[in-house]
């Protein structure tokens, strides 16, 4: 473990007149760069925590470190602009344009202009929106999506060390936040920020933490390990009940398309003829070619009877291909694709779209199947007293 | 004589009274103005404060003006200086309580959000709830405006300014030929006073309120 970039000791909050403490003496290191993941069912106590670590909650006991320094004590405002924020309901400042709502933090931090307004569009773009498209419009005339991008953007302004994120995609549909949770995890493989992540969906904190945090009633640890580890060995009865059943399907969000191989599948461009399309289905055993434009992004998929039989266009024969996976996505998303296109199998597509390569459903089957003999042999491991840790898998 | 022909007569005179009567009501409404939501940002988040402020406000409203114009007779005299104490002191209701309204009507994951960026409690309520609040705010002064125009007549009992003086002569010449022409007149000044003020406020309301949040 690195140097902890957020330390909490004895962290303690016990509301007035309450005779138990809401979060209770709680010990945790968080290390730079990583995304904790802070999960339990409801009333354990996961936001409470998150909030005494910018201290929107004031701790009643217990002292706070950030970046080896104590700031238990430290100016709470000036503490908050180094802890990018990001809250579920987004909260962006709806009579503000984009442009002065991700200004805000650089603002109060005195920032000269001509750097605010180059670092509002580095942020825009950062987060996949266009500045000069979306810098002057105001909260409502954006998506739900699109405004959880900014809310992103707005945390990250004064390039903060550390970001807290409170259920950040939990009120949005759930296609729209697998998009959004995959552009994170690629974004945050850039920017490496220190992010402590609420949730109480244990899928989303497989899929999200490089550790994770389960929480029991008061904030007590119940088991603070990487997802793989957790997976396996879970600490007690109540982590393995909160994981539930389907460990072997969960895996699947905890590997992504980037780590595993590629199958190549043949294409064809625009400019070949028919001729063409028809020698390249021939020289492969697949039953159909993958049709790229200029720029080497799929169009559609063409079987060897949807090819015309006159010279014409090849532009609306075959089927659509529009199932593209990005590397970051999971196995599971992956899956999802296969099942809801007419292959089986998921294109995927380098950040600029263009084609890399091809997942299958038979790939997807051998991933769980290598997943589940690792935790076999972690688990037996663990039995036998060695910690899985320190296991090389075969 | 015709309405016509007095307000060709007495266009001038009626005029100056037009202003007088104008410019009474906006002196008590800027001060009621600044009053009222300085009352309603120091009470609106406390409850016991915010009960006593809203009540208080509240029988201001209900005493009747002339009793309320007698009563300050004896501190502050004739004139127009009592007028404005007793139409500040109608106007306050609307104004402080449209201020509480709508500063506890800004959503709390805004502020929220406000304050986990580091925004201190004074920059919180000026940049954010202050400005998300401003609609009914400024519906609360616009209530007042109109309160006021009305009032501010009866305000000649006390010998204050404006076209309550040409309302109290004529009632006191009722019979005359004049008489009725004359209050008529004047009324019909304070008409127009009150549509002046409600579209002026109506603009001015769109005006100063932000794009990302007018309907």
């Amino acid at each position: 473990m690195t140097e902890a970039m957020i330390r909490l000791e004895g962290l303690t909050k016990r509301y007035p007149g309450q005779r138990a403490d809401a979060v209770e003496a709680l010990d945790m290191e968080i290390p730079d760069g990583e995304i904790v993941v802070l999960v339990g069912p409801s009333g354990c106590g996961k936001t409470t925590t998150m909030r005494l670590i910018n201290r929107l909650i004031e701790p009643t006991g217990g002292r706070i470190y950030l970046e080896g320094k104590d700031v238990t004590r430290a100016n709470p405002d000036k503490l908050r602009r180094r802890i990018g924020y990001v809250i579920q309901q987004v909260g962006l400042f709806p009579h503000m344009t984009i442009a002065d709502n991700i200004a805000t933090v650089p603002r109060l931090e005195g920032w000269d202009d001509k750097r605010i307004r180059a670092r509002i569009d580095e942020l825009l773009e950062l987060v996949g929106l266009e500045p000069s498209a979306y810098r002057h419009r105001y909260p409502k005339e954006l998506s739900g999506g699109q405004r959880q991008r900014v809310g992103v953007a707005r945390a990250l302004s004064a390039d903060p060390p550390v970001m807290l994120m409170d259920e950040p995609f939990g009120a949005i549909d759930p296609i729209t936040r697998d998009r959004l949770q995959n552009e994170f995890l690629r974004l945050q493989s850039e920017i490496r920020k220190t992010i402590v992540f609420v949730t109480h969906d244990i899928d989303e904190a497989i899929k999200m933490g490089d550790r994770i945090a389960i929480l029991q009633e008061r904030s007590v640890i119940a088991q603070y390990d990487t997802p793989e580890h957790i997976l396996s060995n879970p600490a007690s009865q109540f982590v393995a009940n909160f994981i539930g059943h389907g460990a072997a399907l969960k895996r699947l969000n905890l590997s992504r398309v980037g780590d595993i191989d590629l199958e190549q599948w043949p294409t064809v461009g625009a400019q070949d003829d028919r001729a063409g399309v028809l020698a390249a289905l021939r020289a492969s055993e697949r039953g159909s070619v993958l049709l790229l434009d200029s720029e080497r992004r799929p169009l559609r998929w063409l079987g060897a009877r949807d090819v015309p039989s006159d010279d014409g266009a090849l532009d609306d024969a075959g089927l659509p291909a529009d199932a593209m996976l990005g590397l970051e996505a999971t196995l599971n998303d992956a899956l999802n694709q296969m099942l809801q296109s007419n292959y089986a199998a998921a294109v995927v597509v380098d950040p600029e779209g263009a084609y890399l390569g091809v997942v299958e459903f038979s790939a997807v089957a051998k991933a769980v199947q290598r997943m589940r003999q690792e935790a076999v042999d972690s688990a037996r491991a663990a039995a036998a007293g060695t910690h899985p840790r320190d296991v090389v898998p075969a | 004589m015709s309405l016509g022909e007095y307000l060709s007569n007495q266009g001038d005179r009626l005029l100056g009274l037009v202003v007088e009567h104008a410019v009474i009501v906006a002196v008590a409404l800027v001060i009621s103005a600044l009053l009222g939501v300085s009352i309603g940002v120091l009470v609106y988040r406390t409850e016991t404060p915010r009960r006593l402020a809203l009540q208080v406000t509240g029988v201001f409203l209900t005493i009747p003006s002339f009793a309320l114009y007698g009563l300050l007779i004896a501190p502050l005299g004739l004139g127009a200086k009592p007028v404005v104490v007793a139409l500040v002191m109608y106007a306050l209701l609307p104004i402080v309580r449209n201020t509480v309204t709508g500063l506890r009507g800004v959503d709390t994951a805004v502020v929220d959000s406000a304050q986990g960026m580091g925004m201190g409690r004074w920059r919180r309520l000026w940049r954010i709830e202050l400005p998300l609040a401003w609609p009914v705010i400024m519906t609360g002064i616009r209530v007042s405006a109109m309160i006021l125009v009305g009032i501010a007549a009866i305000g000649a009992v006390i010998n204050g300014p404006g076209l309550g003086k040409d309302i109290f002569r004529a009632l006191a010449r009722v019979g005359t030929p004049t008489a009725v022409v004359q209050a008529v007149a004047a009324t019909l000044g304070i008409l127009v006073i009150a549509l002046i003020l409600d579209i002026g406020f109506l603009i001015l309301g769109k005006v100063t309120t932000s794009r990302g949040i007018r309907d």
